[in-house]
C-alpha cells in the first residue's frame, strides 16, 4: 500500500536495495572476520567477493522500478489503447472514426516506446541477448585487486593482472 | 593460445537459484552460500550478481520476496519460489539435461 502512495520514489527503492545488499556484505565480512582476518581486511575481502556494489544497486533499482504497480498498470493500459485502436480501425465504417483508431494506435505505440526509452520495459522485451551470464569458469578468472574507499564502502578502482 | 570463452550458457545462474530456492525460502546471502558450497571449485560467482538475477526473476513471477527477520535477528529479504518458478525449474532442468546429453553424445562420437 505504501508503495502506491509513494509512486516511483527512487530514494525509497534505493534505501531498500541498499539495506538488502548491506546485510549480505555484513554477513560476508563476519565470515571473513571469523577466519581471523582484521576487520578492514575482512571488509575489503567481502567487497571483492560481492562485486561492484554501485553498479548492482543501479541495476536492481532499474528492475524494481519496472515492477511498480503503476508502471504495470500503465503498460497494460497502453496495450489496451493500442488494441482498441486496431479494432476501431478495422471495424469503423466512416473515415473520421478510423482517424480516432489511428490516434489510439499511435498513443499506444508511442507510450510503449517512451517506456522503453525510460528503461521501464525490460530489455528482454526487445532482445534477451543483452543479458550476459555473470558466471565464470574458475580457471578463467583474472586475478585482480580491488581498491576500496573504506569510509564510503565503495570500490574506487580494480587492478587486473593480465596473463 | 586457445580462445577462452568465459560466459556460460544464459540462464545458468537463474537455474542454480531456482534449484537452490526449491529447498525453501532463503535470503540472498543464504542462496549465495549454497551455490558456493556446490560449485565453488569450478565456477566463480560474484555474490552481487545474484541480486539483479533475483530481481529479474521476481519481475517474471518466478520468485516472490518478503522482508523478515534473519537468524541473527536482522531485517532481511527472503525469496521463495512461486508456482510459476517451480514450473520454470522443471522446464529448465529438462532442457539442461537434454542439451548436456546432446553435447556429451557429440563429444563422444566426433
Amino acid at each position: 500500500m505504501r508503495e502506491l502512495f509513494h509512486p516511483l520514489d527512487p530514494e525509497q527503492t534505493r534505501r531498500e536495495i541498499d539495506e538488502e545488499l548491506r546485510f549480505h556484505i555484513d554477513l560476508l565480512t563476519d565470515e571473513h572476520f571469523r577466519r581471523s582476518m582484521s576487520f578492514e581486511d575482512a571488509r575489503e575481502a567481502a567487497f571483492v567477493r560481492f562485486g561492484n556494489i554501485e553498479q548492482i544497486t543501479d541495476e536492481c533499482a532499474q528492475i524494481k522500478r519496472r515492477q511498480h504497480p503503476l508502471i504495470r498498470a500503465l503498460k497494460l493500459f497502453l496495450v489496451l489503447v493500442f488494441l482498441s485502436g486496431v479494432v476501431i480501425r478495422i471495424l469503423a465504417p466512416e473515415y473520421h472514426v478510423t482517424r480516432v483508431g489511428d490516434v489510439l494506435m499511435a498513443v499506444g505505440f508511442l507510450g510503449r516506446l517512451w517506456l522503453y526509452v525510460r528503461g521501464l520495459v525490460p530489455s528482454s522485451f526487445i532482445s534477451k541477448s543483452e543479458e550476459s551470464s555473470p558466471l565464470r569458469l574458475r580457471d578463467e578468472v583474472q586475478p585482480s585487486i580491488a581498491v576500496y574507499d573504506l569510509k564510503k564502502q565503495t570500490p574506487v578502482e580494480r587492478v587486473i593482472f593480465r596473463k | 593460445m586457445a580462445n577462452t570463452r568465459t560466459d556460460l550458457m544464459q540462464g545458468t545462474l537463474e537455474l542454480l537459484i531456482l534449484k537452490t530456492l526449491s529447498r525453501g525460502s532463503m535470503h540472498g546471502y543464504g542462496i549465495a552460500q549454497r551455490i558456493h558450497e556446490a560449485v565453488d571449485d569450478v565456477l566463480k560467482v560474484e555474490d552481487g550478481s545474484l541480486y539483479p538475477a533475483l530481481y529479474r526473476m521476481e519481475e517474471r513471477g518466478w520468485v516472490s520476496s518478503e522482508w523478515g527477520v534473519s537468524e541473527n535477528n536482522r531485517r532481511a529479504k527472503f525469496y521463495k519460489l512461486t508456482r510459476a518458478g517451480r514450473k520454470q525449474l522443471e522446464g529448465e532442468q529438462a532442457n539442461w539435461q537434454r542439451i548436456s546429453q546432446a553435447v556429451t553424445r557429440i563429444l563422444q562420437t566426433a
